[in-house]
């Protein structure tokens, strides 16, 4: 049997815990820059006409109305609560799967003469009693299935945020009662397609013939099926894949059009992927810049272009990306433009060790090498971007996401300390 | 991921032998004392998964010997006992409270304190 354990609205729920006078009341998460609404809890879920994915500044009149409490995202104490949260999972089993910030698979087999649902139990109320976050979880035989199996303890009243799928019966209804867009895997244009021969229902996708399932949804399709019938099909990877990509795209606070502040912006967001391509030890082949105007505006001329370049060789250096970046981006940039939103991508990731250097081009020397790491040090000790390369220049809050409305880091810095008595 | 197009080159990890004298060849008599240094972090965070950190501003607990600007550590896995420090919530505010007396008074129990930081100079 597998696990699959979620946490509830988990970055409102993040910010919950360290706010009790906002128990119960509703709360919403915007992305980076306040662009948009990325979660809501329950409470806010319930005020149906909160569109998710909406710009903010569109619905503000909504939240202030309904005294929806909002925050940016503050990426850096949901990442060291989702730590606390997965490093008590794998109390309770030897292999947890990381599926995602919030949520993980347990293998559970070894497990079979436990009571599966007090099992179930223990884990949401130890997670919670430990850090303040509730979590639902879902036990079935295959992981298709415990995705189901934790959508029901969450969705249908009575489980109690548990549920065990661990009959034919419970199976069947499951699959009942189950839209076919709920399946895990499952994408919209699968749900068209079905939806178009009139299959609606979980239920009446098992049913289709192995063949047409094959034929018309791939490999993946068919493994959804043989998954939905109790046939453990996916793999339990409990190391996590290192990434094939990592970008970073921020709108800028207010519209910059000039291409020097784009550049700087720009660097700034080398040097932030260039951390994480260096914290798990790998390398980029490639490097993508883009740049987009604001679709938002009826006004304003339009205009988005992205280029691709490559690197002379596989490199994590701060200074080499940016050098190419900013190559990349003057190809691009065109004047004129009232541009909204600057990304960069690292393509090509490959393991450091990987990387050769060749005739022409000598790898980083090692002082260099000790200045990056040192850099990234102190980055970690004094908060993120405190430590920056020249070129990102000094105007770092003006693109560093509008942190108004972000929460203190209140388990990563001794100076932003929950606080509470007189001021709380 | 692995990568054909590039030849694999191991790159030397940082040394971490003990330290060898270069005269004799021995290692030097400390090596087998070595310990780390002492991590506060661990020794007062018992529950690392369960900690939390958590300042005061004012004096409004002082009969619990809590004050202004001191840091509390709180272990939210701890089961409470009678007459713990507990940090509870009380109509949505936090609070510092002995366990077990004024319990007329609801409230829900956020952590156990279980370390006072203050600082003495
Ligand atoms: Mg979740």
């Amino acid at each position: 049997m597998i696990a699959m354990v979620d946490c509830n609205s988990f970055y409102a729920s993040c910010e919950q815990v360290f706010r009790p006078d906002l128990w119960g009341k509703p709360v919403v998460v915007l992305s980076n820059n306040d662009g948009c609404v990325i979660a809501a809890n329950k409470e806010a879920k319930q005020l149906t006409h909160i569109p998710m994915f909406e710009a903010v500044y569109k619905i503000k009149h909504i939240l202030e109305k309904n005294k929806v409490t909002f925050f940016s995202s503050n990426y850096t104490l949901y990442g060291e609560m989702s730590q606390r949260v997965m490093n008590i999972l794998g109390t309770f089993s030897p292999n947890v799967e990381v599926y995602s910030i919030d949520e993980a698979f347990l293998d559970v087999d070894g497990m079979a003469h436990l009571d599966l649902r007090a099992y179930g139990f223990r884990i949401k109320e130890k997670i919670f009693r430990y850090t303040g976050l509730p979590v639902g979880v879902g036990i079935a035989p295959t992981k298709v299935l415990a995705k189901l199996a934790n959508r029901l303890a969450k969705k249908q009243e009575g489980h109690d945020q548990v549920y065990i799928m661990d009959t034919e019966e419970k199976r069947l209804a499951a699959l009942q009662w189950a839209k076919i867009g709920d399946i895990w895997g499952i994408g919209r244009n699968h749900v068209r397609r079905l939806n178009a021969i009139g299959i609606y229902k979980a239920i009446d996708f098992v049913k289709l013939p192995l063949a047409w399932v094959r034929k018309e949804m791939t490999v993946v399709g068919e493994r959804l099926w043989r998954e939905l019938r109790g046939e453990p099909c996916l793999e339990f990877t409990t190391v996590p894949k290192p990434k094939k990509a990592i970008g970073t795209a921020k709108s800028f606070g207010q519209k910059l059009p000039d291409l020097e502040r784009i550049e700087e912006a720009c660097a700034y967001y080398i040097s932030e992927v260039a951390e994480v391509l260096r914290a798990q030890k790998s390398c980029a082949t490639y490097v993508q810049v883009f740049i987009v105007t604001n679709y938002h505006s009826k006004v304003d001329k339009q205009y988005s272009k992205s280029k691709t370049v490559k690197m002379p060789i596989p490199t994590n250096d701060t200074f080499a990306l940016i050098s190419e970046a900013r190559k990349a981006l003057h190809h691009i940039y065109k004047p004129g433009y009232r541009y909204k939103k600057v990304g960069v991508n690292l393509t090509g990731i490959i393991p450091q060790e990987y990387v050769q250097g060749n005739l022409f081009q000598q790898l980083p020397e090692t002082s260099k090498k000790e200045l990056i790491r040192t850099f990234d040090r102190l980055n970690i000790k004094f908060g993120k971007s405190s430590v920056a390369s020249g070129m990102i220049g000094t105007r770092i809050e003006e693109w560093e996401l509008i942190k108004r409305e972000r929460s203190p880091r209140y388990t990563t810095q001794w100076r932003e300390l929950l606080k509470i008595g007189r001021s709380g | 991921m692995d990568s054909p197009t590039y030849g694999k080159i191991q790159q030397t990890s940082d040394r971490h032998a003990p330290e060898v004298s270069k005269q004799t060849g021995f290692p030097s008599a400390a090596t087998h004392y070595m310990e780390m240094p002492i991590d506060l972090h661990k020794e007062l965070a018992i529950h690392k998964d369960a900690t939390f950190y958590i300042r005061v501003d004012g004096d409004q607990w002082k009969q619990h010997r809590i004050f202004h600007n001191d840091v509390l550590i709180v272990d939210r896995s701890l089961q409470s006992r009678f007459g713990d420090l507990g940090l509870v919530v009380q109509d949505g505010e936090f609070k510092a409270m002995r366990i077990g007396f004024g319990e007329e008074e609801e409230y829900v129990l956020w952590g156990i304190i279980t370390y006072i930081i203050h600082y003495a100079r």
